[in-house]
């Protein structure tokens, strides 16, 4: 009894090391040089690797969570993403393409995140605005466009700056015109018809190819066109980085991504501390409350989903930029039933659990699930019985299925809830441990 | 049933004429038929209309519209009473929980699969050929009913009960990742089975299709042909509304339904096991799911994992079109949804002259039909007016 | 001239008759009360005055302009505010929050300087915590404003709608039923900042209570209500020996009874 109280003590004593005072910067220092030591020298993809970057990934949510003096959180972390995984990235380039690709889901479920937690509107076809902006830029910086005119050719492709600009325009407009009949509906109805919408778009994507063929059908669009690369001289020339053009894209992405998530981090921070973003919670809490304080109901929804549309236009132009293919089928429910996951898994409404959140979900879906897959194909081979037709990377919809149904029972505020609750749950936390305390000294009078 | 806490005798005043127990449990079904024919000759004219304002550029349309007009409103049925037997299940879990049971569409898609394990079973025990086709379909109905029954009574324990009270939206994020869990599970099963992802559903031979009559239009003459399986369908599925009419207004289960669904709590201290009920509610839903995910099987010939997806969608719009909560308006919502999506999957490349697909279309005509719906009436055809309390 | 003027307002839901042809006149600076048993369409003849619900018939002018069937959020905008009888704060937000809430309205940061944090934004935002803390502080609840809503006591809770409705800086404020599930201490203190309401910030209170000792000591003018109608109105004097009101609460033949519904 004694030993377990210590050592919770211990523990917190311990913790507060990590994350507080002089301790807590040689902590991170060493953590962060240890970390990219490993990464630099071991760069092929293997076992150990993805653990090391995960790891690495996690010491970032360690800066988040530690109490030490911003700048040099601030500045750890700018070498962290801005110098240590682009090298490594030139090293390996799968892994900088696995930190792409969880940024574009970091802005998209951000965006989501403002409609659903924020507003508490259950927004089921999320993915729709994407689509949007995926084929925006598909469509008009490729041949393509010549179903609309003969005579028109695709735009130049150094469009692409003002075209992530003209994507969360469209997004924004989009989200209005499917709001505007849609918001007056209550919640779960809601859920079903934003649903109902996404499958809409998807089969016009689908069957647009008749009677004028403007996205190509089921085909998909190819040789979706890339931004010049207008960098390449100082990259190679004054920096010295002998780095081809696909690598030197890879570099490109990754750093148009960061930026992107950064820009959206900061805007939802801002708006959610706004007297919109009151009035987003203040709806999702009590509509009838909401209104009588003379909060606009449909103009402020509205609102909510005009914004997270709009992170998902402008990431769709880049999306369907650095895939260099889109299709029908990229932009199915399931894709919004992840982003959803990555939302619930963080935390509805927090913004760093959103972020966790959609990190830990692409991690799952590009590292985890094909690591799984091949661990099971070697047992498989030594006898062990499993299913021959069971691989792990085949049935997202299990484990996406299953990750909602057991946060909705066991933790529906996410592993990290929005700060706010913080309170509540330490009080909640206090009288767990009180009572723990008080069974062990009742235990302690029996012995 | 679940009122068998209080077992009194039955009040007189709870006793009724049979020519009362016949009014409830016919109403709905002759309500339904009312429905039925007014669909089909409203969308009929419309079809005819159309196709007279196009006679002058294309001057055998009317013909074309004519000679197909009897075989779509046949699938208009079998469409419509396959959404009306999958809405049921909506409408009545909602009726009671107000929730919706996303997770529906897999119940079909389990019962669909249930029976065409059962047809395979048959088949390689070399049960099937010669088997009567009558106590074929009873078996594979039954086998799916309990199947899925049997499944959506345990979703609901595993799945929905502990959140029973939780915010409207918590419950209905489980039954999303329910709906992808299941389709996953079965689809692992079926692969790793000889069923594979696309089952054949095997049947005996019910025999050769029917000729309903003949039609001379033009130079040729043009069958009309309802095939024995459509005909199982249909005949099957007014069986099954016909028992749940019965079940639901002439029975003390009923009783107890119709009354957990007005109001939980009191129904409660009435001495009804609101949560047996709850149950039984899953229990009949899941089973009307079931039967239909097995007929449609049967008619369709092949099931898979995926299939339940989008009836499932659409039945749910069937459920919000007929009033959500109101067991006859599904039946109605399903069919008129039906006879629309048949009429628009037939007639849209006819009229813009392959320009558009029509199956690809049907399916967005339904979800525009959901959004008018819910925008303008969202009480449905037949559902009452509710004000929200303050 | 009254500052909130309803006329002959009438109110059905399918057969029934919620509030059937009320008139009620508030002048401002006064407390108004409006009683009657439960069913009466006190809450209904409210959530018309806050345009929740649009009468069937008749007129409201809230200082002269036209309100009946008006939204909701305009008739908050144009300084009518209220609680509510099962209390409906924002439960997942801090006390001070909930406050800044009820500022919507006359907080204007375009969104441009909002995602900018340029031009006045932070100064409105400051200035409107200092506000907020200041009606907090009016109401007793400055201590507490950084607990979620939720897990403030009853009484605390009923304050904060208060305080809540106060930071739209009304004109008019309808509280429904204040006190209704509090101690008599609490519900001392509540009449006590009912009165404060009106003597300091000069507000024009019409109140929904069934506290009748609360409603007896503190009104200056009482309408009841009784099947949708209003069968009295007046003073507390009036009121206590009328004897359809005595009837309403009691039943026939207590009116000759009983001397007055002193605590219904």
């Amino acid at each position: 009894m004694t030993s377990t109280i210590s050592s919770e003590g211990l523990w917190d004593r311990f913790r507060g090391m990590l994350s507080r005072g002089p301790t807590a910067y040689g902590f991170l220092g060493l953590y962060a040089a240890v970390c990219s030591w490993l990464l630099i020298t071991n760069p092929r993809t293997s076992l150990s690797t993805d653990v090391v970057f995960v790891l690495l990934l996690l010491l970032l949510l360690f800066i988040y969570r530690s109490q030490v003096a911003l700048p040099f959180r601030v500045g750890l972390v700018a070498i962290l993403l801005g110098v240590i995984i682009p090298y490594f990235g030139t090293l390996n380039p799968f892994y900088i393409d696995v930190a792409t690709q969880a940024g574009i889901f970091v802005a998209l479920a951000l965006g989501l995140n403002v409609v659903v937690g924020f507003a508490g509107l259950l927004d089921l076809g999320f993915v729709a605005f994407f689509a949007v902006g995926a084929y925006f830029w598909g469509i008009l910086s490729t041949t393509q466009i010549a179903a609309f005119n003969p005579a028109w050719g695709p735009v130049p492709p150094i469009l692409f700056y003002p075209f992530i600009l003209l994507g969360l325009l469209l997004g924004a407009i989009t989200g209005v015109l499917l709001g505007l009949p849609v918001l007056r509906l209550r919640g779960d109805y809601l859920a079903i018809v934003t649903l109902g919408f996404g499958e809409v778009i998807r089969v016009l994507a689908n069957n647009l190819d008749r009677p004028i063929n403007i996205t190509n059908g089921s085909q998909g669009i190819r040789d979706i066109e890339r931004p010049p690369l207008i960098f390449t001289d100082f990259v190679r020339g004054t920096l010295g980085w002998q780095l081809d053009d696909q690598q030197l894209y890879q570099q490109f992405f990754y750093f148009v991504v960061l930026l992107i998530v950064l820009v959206t981090v900061v805007i939802v921070s801002r708006l959610k501390l706004s007297r919109i973003g009151r009035a987003w919670e203040a709806i999702r809490e009590d509509e009838t409350a909401a209104i009588a304080q003379g909060i606009p109901l449909v103009r402020t929804k509205l609102l909510a989903f005009a914004v997270g549309a709009s992170f998902a236009g402008a990431m769709g132009v880049v999306f369907a930029s650095k895939q260099l293919f889109i299709n029908p089928p990229t932009f199915d429910l399931l894709r919004s039933i992840n982003i959803l996951a990555m939302v619930i898994l963080g935390g509805m409404g927090s913004i760093p659990g959103v972020i966790l959140g959609a990190v830990l979900v692409t991690l799952l879906d590009l590292q985890l699930l094909p690591r799984t897959a091949a661990v099971l194909r070697d047992l498989q081979k030594s006898g062990v019985p499993i299913p021959e037709a069971f691989d792990p990377t085949q049935y997202q919809r299990l484990f996406f299925g299953l990750l909602l149904i057991l946060m909705m029972i066991f933790r529906p505020s996410g592993i990290m809830p929005d700060e706010r609750h913080k309170g509540e749950l330490s009080e909640v936390a206090a009288t767990r441990s009180r009572g723990r305390g008080e069974q062990d000294q009742q235990g302690g009078s029996e012995a | 049933m679940a009122a068998e806490a209080n077992t009194q005798a039955p009040l007189p005043s709870g006793q009724r004429s049979t020519a009362e127990v016949l009014r409830t449990v016919f109403g709905p079904v002759v309500q339904l038929f009312l429905f039925i024919i007014g669909s089909a000759v409203t969308l009929g004219l419309i079809v005819v209309l159309l196709a007279l304002l196009q006679i002058g550029t294309r001057p055998d349309i009317l013909t074309r519209t004519l000679t197909i007009l009897p075989q779509v409103w046949i699938d208009g049925m079998v469409r419509g009473f396959l959404f009306a037997t999958i809405a049921l299940g909506y409408t009545m879990v909602y009726g009671v929980l107000e929730f919706i049971n996303f997770a529906h569409g897999e119940i079909f898609m389990v019962g669909g699969v249930a029976g065409a394990a059962v047809g395979l079973f048959l088949a390689n025990n070399e049960l099937l050929k010669g088997m009567n086709g009558f106590f074929f379909v009873l078996l594979v109905v039954g086998v799916a009913m309990a199947v899925s029954g049997t499944l959506a009574v345990t979703v609901e324990r595993v799945a929905y009960r502990p959140l029973r009270g939780a915010p409207r939206l918590v419950p209905l994020i489980s039954a999303i990742g329910v709906s992808l869990v299941l389709q996953d599970l079965v689809r692992l099963m079926m692969t790793n089975s000889d069923l594979g992802f696309n089952a054949r559903f095997n049947t005996p031979d019910f025999g050769k299709p029917i000729r309903l009559f003949e039609m001379t239009l033009g130079e040729r003459p043009v069958p009309v042909i309802l095939s024995p399986k459509a005909l199982i369908f249909i005949v099957a599925s007014i069986v099954m509304l016909v028992v749940l009419n019965y079940l639901v207004n002439a029975t003390r289960l009923g009783k107890a339904i119709r009354a957990t669904a007005q109001d939980m709590p009191t129904a409660s201290l009435m001495g009804i096991n609101v949560n047996r009920i709850v149950a039984m509610t899953f229990l009949i839903g899941g089973a009307l799911g079931g039967a239909a995910g097995a007929l449609f099987g049967l008619n369709v010939g092949t099931v898979n994992p995926y299939m339940g997806f989008i009836p499932g969608l659409k039945a749910f719009t069937a459920a919000v079109l007929g009033g959500i909560g109101n067991i006859t308006g599904a039946m109605v919502g399903g069919v008129v949804l039906g006879f629309l999506e048949a009429f628009v999957a037939s007639y849209l490349s006819l009229f813009t002259d392959g320009a558009l697909s029509g199956a690809a279309y049907a399916d967005i005509a339904a979800f525009s039909i959901l959004i008018l719906i819910l925008i303008f009436r969202p009480s449905g055809l037949l559902g009452e007016a509710t004000t929200q309390k303050v | 001239m009254a500052l909130l003027e309803a006329k002959n307002i009438t109110k059905t839901f399918g057969g029934l008759t919620a509030v059937n042809d009320v008139t009620l006149s508030v002048e401002q600076g006064r407390i108004i009360s409006v009683i009657g048993p439960n069913g009466a369409g006190k809450t209904t003849f409210f959530n018309m005055l806050t345009g929740i619900y649009k009468p069937d018939k008749g007129t409201i002018t809230f200082d002269g302009k036209s309100i009946a069937g008006r939204k909701p959020n305009d008739i908050a905008a144009l300084g009518i505010r209220r609680t509510f009888q099962n209390i409906r704060l924002f439960n997942n937000m801090t006390v001070l929050e909930n406050v800044l809430v009820g500022m919507h309205t006359h907080l204007h940061a375009p969104f441009w300087q909002i995602l900018t944090k340029l031009g006045g934004v932070q100064r409105e935002e400051a200035e409107a915590r200092k506000r907020a803390r200041e009606r907090l502080a009016y109401v007793g609840l400055d201590a507490q404003r950084e607990e979620l809503a939720k897990n403030l006591p009853y009484g605390d809770q009923r304050r904060l709608e208060i305080a809540r409705a106060l930071a739209g800086e009304p004109r008019l404020i309808l509280l429904d039923e204040p006190t209704a599930g509090m101690n008599p201490q609490e519900t001392d203190a509540a009449t006590l900042l009912i009165q404060r309401l009106r003597d300091e910030l000069k507000l024009t209170v019409v109140l929904i209570e069934h506290d009748m000792r609360l409603v007896m000591s503190i009104s200056e003018r009482i309408s009841v209500l009784d099947y949708g109608t209003k069968i009295a109105e007046g003073d507390a004097q009036v009121i206590r020996s009328n004897p359809r009101v005595i009837e309403a609460y009691l039943g026939k033949g207590a009116a000759g009874a009983a001397a007055g519904p002193s605590v219904a």
